[in-house]
């Protein structure tokens, strides 16, 4: 790897489902050099692409988990991470460019911006991280680059401008006109090897010149030189590619470039566009916390020679021990060095280090700041910081979104039950966003995660990789409690039968809060003394957890306590948190609690011809249509539906629509559920809580 | 303020009856004016005030995107919500949500089968039964007089009021008989209510002057203004 640090880049590929994210990383490791054979996702030998490792994804022909892998391009190392385009699986994506520099955003010329483009954009714009727009699949039916880079501006508010123009679409895409050089690029050779470059065909110059025009307009806004050169018409390839590159890293312009990775073209104009204009690890603004110093912001300096700062992204727990991937943002980390995680305290050695190449790895010696690597043998979880213990440092960690999803799971015999506990606590600490917990009522145990793919995975990982069958029960809907209106109480707890007691008076109220619980004291006089208000807040807080109507966590309330009492001997810790519990539950059935279920975002495309059924099936679900948008021959049907109704929709859909259409869902807000539905959840809470 | 009062108080109550005092329900309505002097703001308060009275509203929108749709509704209602200190802001939010229901075409996209095909669906579906369709962006210019009359007589058949936008160009100085500016001059006989957005010459408000009215509700001249920051419809 380049100690130049201005030569590293540190890119993410993600995009919507299917839009060519594994194909395009397949066609950069062969460019580079990595593999010597192109082979397809999906392809008819069987072999699969490099990145998807897992069998799981070769079968299904998806990427489940993000893969890591290296190549060098020109004069530049390119550390490439390949992201899984389903929203189950967004933890991936959220952990790549939470490490990354850079990302190409990937767009189908015909699908062109999808519901997940906008999520992996929402994604890169939380974590400001520069992208190049790849406009893929030019070589299909209905292409179309110049909607999707209007949807670019419309839908993801994104300054796209267009650096290059295909030559031809569908079947009749020759090659590409790129703009800067102002040149046409052919890809010649089986696998589009050989790169040709020619002048501009006669019938595109026109639309190529204005095309041009349009991009000097933008690109010039980022350089005065360049300005001047373009009234002066002469800007120069150099002038106009710097520009460019200051817009990206600056976050106020993407751009945007053309091809078929399928059909190997544009790919290696890609590579060079991620060496002009992403950024290398010195171009980012990386933030740490001083622990030592009441964390306060540092920046991290990416210098190979300051103390050690590094993060682990993710981990895998495989035959040999676990592997944790880490990003260094500074110093070095050296095999057989001790470093220090500062979660823990714990000083690890560094037993072995290596590089990866999706599933295969090769041993190093060391790994510089900006480069992402993996560590064997190293316990830690995912999001820990480590340095070599001169800092006291700590970076700060990735979104976790909160599963909206649950499974209750039973292993069909004992060997299955021991299994399926290894493979659970594996997973669970490879995956934050996949949690299990044991109903301490029912003896089930839950499995919860961000939806049906995304738990249906891992059962079939438990039964392949861990030889624990399973049996799986009913969906679990993620439901909340909250409060609609403020509600007094006035509570004593009062065990005074001789010898030492407990007593504890809490009065005060409860009212609804816009965040998830908050504390008042308004205590005056010391009518509860100072040593048991938090015990107060204690007793409160553990009554959150179980609401009284359907016992679901209860959300949205502000508890404000304003007068009490307490008895000289036998107040206490314990005596307050067991008043307050007496008190929160004596308010909180005053305050007309309901019962709040999960509202999902859904978005489903299809031909237009089927609308109408998208739009029925949505609506009996208790879906609210928000609107629908056409695009060409097809629509998305965008609307707000219950999780609970939403179990089963994808082959609902498949049958309404002759297989022609999808859906995407995330998670979108809580809302009360009406009272007919919400009487039945908490009915079937009831019976099952007496089975 | 409560919801009843918002809808009482609401300066568009002028359109929703006669001088008797019936409901207007069917009505092919026109908001005309240059490009940023409020066209969209008008058409989505005019959304809100049925919304509010309990019909169902398609909103259509010719050319721009469903989101920049929705941000209009929301900053609008959040504008009335702080003007009105409403009482239960979230309630008229849900009201919202209901009955408000967005459609994007590209400009070659829109036309009446197009328009008629998706009515069906939502209504046959179950879906979807709109008394008021507001269409913003439709381009008068291009479309010519049978394209407005087709959508005329579709809004006829469905029993619904629509309401469009027209921007008015600065360097087309055409005009009809009724001061109806171009590039609606040839087709007002197809409206039955028309309105202008222009700048008042000695207040910084924007005018919004009344060139026609066939349904009896309000008299031709200056009915309402709009404030210019916030776009909101006041009475005059």
């Amino acid at each position: 790897m380049s100690t130049s640090l201005d030569k590293v880049r540190n890119i993410g590929i993600s995009a919507h489902i299917d839009s060519g994210k594994t194909t395009l990383t397949e066609r950069i490791l062969y460019y580079t050099q990595r593999i010597h054979a192109i082979h397809e996702v999906r392809g008819k030998d069987g072999v699969g692409a490099k990145m998807d490792s897992m069998e799981l994804e070769r079968e299904r022909g998806i990427t489940i988990c993000s893969a890591a892998t290296y190549c060098s391009w020109k004069d530049y190392a390119i550390n490439i991470i390949d992201t899984p385009g389903h929203v189950d699986f967004t933890i991936e994506v959220e952990r790549a460019l939470r490490v990354l520099d850079g990302a190409v955003l990937i767009l189908c010329s015909v699908g062109g911006v999808q519901s997940q483009s906008i999520t992996v954009n929402r994604q890169m714009t939380r974590y400001n991280v520069p992208r190049i727009a790849f406009i893929n699949k030019c070589d299909r039916t209905g292409a179309n680059p110049g909607r999707v880079t209007a949807q670019l501006r419309e839908k993801l508010q994104l300054n796209a401008v267009a650096i290059q123009l295909p030559i031809g679409l569908e079947a009749d895409m020759e090659g590409i006109i790129d703009l800067v050089i102002m040149k046409a690029v052919y890809f010649d050779g089986d696998n589009g090897d050989i790169i040709r470059e020619e002048e501009i065909p006669a019938a595109l110059k026109e639309e190529a010149d204005l095309a041009r025009e349009e991009m000097l307009d933008a690109v010039s806004m980022f350089s005065d030189e360049l300005m001047e050169a373009v009234l002066e018409g002469t800007p120069t390839v150099e002038m106009i590619r710097d520009a460019i590159r200051i817009g990206t890293l600056k976050l106020e312009l993407t751009p945007v470039m053309v091809g078929s990775a399928y059909k190997n073209k544009g790919v290696q104009l890609l590579l060079n566009a991620v060496g002009d204009y992403l950024p290398c690890p010195t171009d980012v603004k990386n933030i740490a916390l001083d622990l030592d110093n009441g964390e306060a912001e540092v920046q991290v300096s990416n210098q190979p020679g300051d103390p050690l700062v590094a993060l682990a992204f993710k981990l895998e727990d495989g035959r040999y021990g676990q592997l944790t991937y880490v990003r260094t943002y500074q110093g070095t980390i050296k095999k057989g060095e001790t470093i220090v995680n500062t979660r823990t305290g714990k000083k690890v050695k560094v037993g072995r280090l290596v590089r990866m190449h999706s599933d295969e790895m090769e041993e190093i010696e060391e790994s510089g700041s900006g480069d992402i690597v993996a560590l064997f043998g190293i316990d830690c979880a995912s999001g820990d910081t480590f340095t070599d213990g001169k800092v006291n440092y700590s970076m700060s960690s990735m979104h976790i979104p909160a599963p909206v999803i649950s499974l209750a799971v039973t292993p069909v015999d004992n060997k299955a039950q021991g299994n399926m506990s290894k493979a659970l606590n594996r997973f669970t600490k490879e995956d934050p966003t996949f949690k299990t917990f044991m109903d301490e009522e029912t003896g089930e145990t839950i499995i919860s995660g961000m939806g049906e793919l995304h738990l249906d995975v891992y059962i079939e990982r438990m039964k392949r990789e861990y030889g624990a069958e399973l049996k799986v029960g009913a969906p679990q809907v993620a439901y909340r409690e909250t409060i609609t209106q403020r509600a007094e109480f006035n509570y004593t707890h009062k065990k005074q039968t001789g010898g030492s007691g407990q007593y504890g008076r809490v009065a005060g109220f409860l009212e609804p809060f816009d965040g998830e619980y908050e504390f008042v004291d308004a205590i005056v006089g010391g009518s509860i003394p100072r040593e048991f208000i938090s015990a107060c807040d204690k007793g409160f807080q553990k009554s959150m957890p179980k609401g009284a109507l359907a016992e679901a966590p209860i959300t949205g309330v502000r508890v404000t306590i304003n007068d009490g009492a307490s008895h000289a001997v036998d107040s206490s810790d314990v005596a307050f948190q067991l008043a307050a519990i007496g008190a929160f539950r004596e308010g909180y059935l005053k305050a007309s609690p309901v019962l709040m279920e999960p509202i999902m975002k859904v978005s489903a495309e299809g031909p237009t011809e089927f609308q109408g059924a998208i739009m029925g099936s949505l609506n009996q679900r208790r879906g609210m249509i928000v609107g629908t948008s056409e695009e060409g021959n097809y629509t998305v049907v965008d609307a707000e539906v219950p999780l609970s109704e939403m179990f089963g929709y994808s082959t609902i859909l498949r049958s309404l629509t002759q297989g022609k259409a999808e859906f995407t869902m995330e998670f979108s807000v809580y809302r009360q559920v009406p009272k007919a539905v919400a009487e039945t959840v908490i009915q079937e809470r009831l019976k099952n809580k007496k089975k | 303020m409560q919801k009843e009062d918002l809808i009482a108080k609401n300066p568009l109550r002028v359109f929703a009856q006669d001088g008797a005092g019936k409901e207007i329900n069917q009505r092919m309505g026109l908001v005309m004016a240059r490009a940023g002097l409020g066209k969209t703001a008008i058409l989505v308060q005019i959304a809100l005030d049925n919304i509010l009275r309990g019909h169902q509203v398609l909103h259509v929108s010719v050319g721009a995107s469903l989101e920049k749709t929705k941000v209009w509704y929301d900053d609008i209602l959040q504008d009335i919500a702080e003007g009105a200190k409403l009482e239960k802001p979230q309630e008229i939010r849900d009201a919202v949500m209901r009955n408000r229901l967005i459609m994007t075409f590209k400009e070659a996209g829109f036309t009446r089968p197009k328009l008629e095909e998706r009515l069906n669906d939502l209504v046959y579906q179950n879906v979807f039964r709109p008394a008021c369709v507001v269409v913003d962006g439709f381009d008068f210019a291009t479309a010519g007089r049978e394209a407005v009359a087709d959508i005329r007589e579709l809004m006829t058949i469905m029993d619904m009021q629509v309401w469009f936008s027209a921007v008015v160009h600065r360097d087309d100085s055409r005009v009809s008989a009724n001061g109806v500016p171009a590039p609606c001059h040839e087709v007002e006989d197809l409206f039955d209510t028309i309105m202008l957005v222009k700048p008042e010459t000695d207040s910084p408000s924007l005018a919004l002057d009344v060139l026609k009215d066939a349904t009896g509700c309000v008299k031709p001249g200056k009915a309402l203004t709009l404030d210019p920051a916030t776009y909101l419809v006041k009475k005059a």
